[in-house]
């Protein structure tokens, strides 16, 4: 009798292993009631960094453009293609042209995934920066994101340094006078510039012991920072009360607060009430979030909403970058030779209007103006404090701040367009028609 | 009544050093704490920084005065120096660009840098471009095997020449 059940026991074990299996891994049916969206969101490792409902502002295209998501999944196209390229390049000033060059020649999707990488490392200093746009230009910064701000100015500043360090890696003479003369600005840093110089080069010139420190900044130093950056720019997304959006939301929360009391009579009880029954989900977010209970809200599930949209980023994401790849090859200069700079060396575009500041000034254009430029973007959130305008592109009340940005904005890519298109040899301007 | 509130306060006065003992042992492990973070991180830019290069030397030997007849200016590229002989006196101008380290080359004026454009007269004063500051020029010795030697460790003065 025993043995039968025991026998059955493990018949039925074995019928059900599929089943069990799956289970055991996905908690939850496909969710088709809103208790099992909100479950799918919240016993998942992957999607629980979701908060279960988000406001269907967080959803509107126009108003993010998903540009932090953009670069966030370009940082994910460059770490992944990024580990792929490591398996064949070596940091050693004798061979990296001639692994640049076997990429090329002879290793299979070789030249592809080079091109990969450097099409999205482009993609992403320049996502990054008008993500920092967006984020201005609807007051998106103002409290309670002042942090999240800056901590996104920090991987502004990391995702640059990042694309600095990888563009001497090929050691090709662009990257050699590239990184010669972006050191050199470093070295007019006043009283430790010269430290800071000798510290990134190891050496007083540019040479096999850069190459291995930059490599290692490269892969290992940088990409560690962004992504401990990148968590905790995420959490705070959600702790800081979501994504930002427009006043109007708030008052009409307020308006929801009083409406159980319409007679003025019963105002005095019903308003405790009300508020006992608006408390986030979430435990103390700040600001008005997630309600429970019956009340009228403007938020969706993440499940499938947020996630499709996602999804659908990811998507355009992955394949521009495959289709930029596929047309148009990262671009290889001859060797380095040490003694005949090509004239005119010219940096990255990104870096382009800051040359363009340095052959100005040394100081001014390669530390003092792009030093005060950091340290406004990092004091904006404390100096600006009006409260008014959030979550709305230009907002009239924002008028001064949007059009000082704006004018900034426009200055350094002024001076990108000039650096690019305007200087010839020994730096001097030419017409480019 | 007077044995509880003498037990009162001693029990108070015990609270008392009790607590400042524990304010100072906080106090001490936090400044061991934040000291070791300080210290380590200190030690890790020591480490960082190299005791020496593997990089060219910045002492070196560049061959016999006659190498360099007189008159002439021989631009050292590899070395980032140029040789300037005049009668029997020498003298080493760096032709590292002042501005941003781009080499200068030698043109009939003087130097002429390709990166952004500086200029420098025969002496490497600038005269015209970004650059910040003249061409330094280095101490230059007669080895006992009579090589010439150029010590880019040590910057002399403008128009200091050796006589060979």
């Amino acid at each position: 009798m025993s043995d039968t059940t025991k026998q059955s026991g493990v018949w039925t074990a074995v019928k059900e292993l599929p089943g069990n299996v799956w289970s055991s891994i996905f908690r939850n049916p496909l969710p088709s009631s809103d208790l099992e969206r909100a479950s799918t969101s919240f016993t998942n490792f992957f999607l629980h960094i979701h908060p279960v409902k988000v406001h269907k502002n967080t959803l509107r295209p126009i108003y993010t453009m998903g540009l932090g998501l953009i670069s966030f999944f370009l940082f994910l196209i460059l770490v992944v293609t990024g580990v792929l390229l490591m398996f064949y390049y070596v940091p050693a000033t004798t061979q990296a042209y001639d692994r640049m060059l076997d990429l090329r020649g002879s290793v299979a999707f070789g030249i592809f995934l080079r091109n990969m990488h450097r099409w999205s490392a482009h993609g992403m200093v320049a996502v990054v920066f008008l993500h920092l746009c967006r984020v201005f230009f609807t007051g998106a910064y103002k409290r309670p994101r002042e942090f999240n701000w800056v901590l996104g100015v920090l991987m502004l500043l990391v995702t640059l340094f990042l694309s600095f360090t990888g563009y001497l890696l090929p050691w090709d003479q662009l990257a050699f006078w590239a990184i010669t003369v972006g050191t050199s600005i470093a070295g007019y840093a006043p009283l430790v510039g010269q430290q800071i110089k000798f510290l990134l080069l190891g050496d007083t010139t540019v040479g096999q012991e850069a190459l291995l420190r930059f490599y290692v900044l490269h892969v290992a130093v940088l990409p560690s920072t962004l992504v401990l950056l990148i968590a905790v720019h995420f959490w705070r997304i959600r702790k800081d009360g979501g994504l930002s959006r427009p006043e109007k939301t708030g008052t009409e929360a307020l308006t929801m607060r009083s409406e159980p009391a319409p007679n003025v009579a019963v105002s005095v009880t019903a308003v405790p009430v009300a508020k006992k029954r608006l408390y986030g989900l979430q435990g103390f977010v700040r600001g008005p979030f997630t309600k429970i209970g019956n009340v009228p809200d403007d938020s969706v599930f993440s499940w499938p909403n947020l996630l499709i949209a996602e999804l659908f980023v990811f998507v355009m994401t992955v394949a521009i970058i495959l289709c930029v790849s596929l047309l148009f090859n990262a671009p290889l200069e001859e060797p380095v030779n040490v003694m005949h700079p090509p004239n005119p060396a010219k940096a990255p575009w990104y870096f382009l209007g800051l040359q363009e500041m340095v052959s100005y000034s040394a100081f001014w254009g390669g530390v003092g103006i792009p030093g005060l430029f950091v340290a406004l973007l990092l004091g904006v959130p404390y100096f600006d404090r009006n409260p008014k305008g959030v979550g709305r592109w230009f907002a009239r009340e924002r008028l001064l701040a949007n059009t000082i940005f704006l004018t900034l904005v426009l200055v350094n890519v002024i001076f990108i367009v000039i650096g690019t298109f305007f200087r010839g040899p020994n730096w001097s301007f030419v017409s480019p028609w | 009544m007077p044995i509880a509130q003498k037990a009162r306060r001693e029990a108070s006065e015990v609270d008392d050093r009790v607590i400042a003992r524990r304010r100072l042992l906080t106090w001490f492990s936090s400044v061991g704490l934040f000291g070791s973070a300080i210290l380590s991180a200190f030690s890790n830019l020591v480490f960082i920084k190299p005791r020496a290069t593997y990089g060219q030397p910045a002492r070196f030997a560049i061959g016999k005065p006659d190498e360099f007849p007189p008159g002439t200016r021989i631009s050292l590229d590899v070395r980032r120096v140029c040789v300037v002989r005049e009668g029997s006196k020498v003298a080493a101008i760096s032709t590292t660009c002042t501005h941003l380290g781009c080499i200068v080359g030698v043109s009939d004026t003087g130097f002429a840098c390709p990166c952004h454009g500086s200029r420098f007269d025969q002496d490497g004063n600038v005269t015209g471009g970004p650059a910040p500051k003249p061409l330094p020029w280095f101490k230059v010795s007669l080895k006992p095997n009579g090589d010439l030697e150029i010590d880019k460790g040590i910057e002399v003065p403008s128009g200091t020449y050796y006589n060979v």
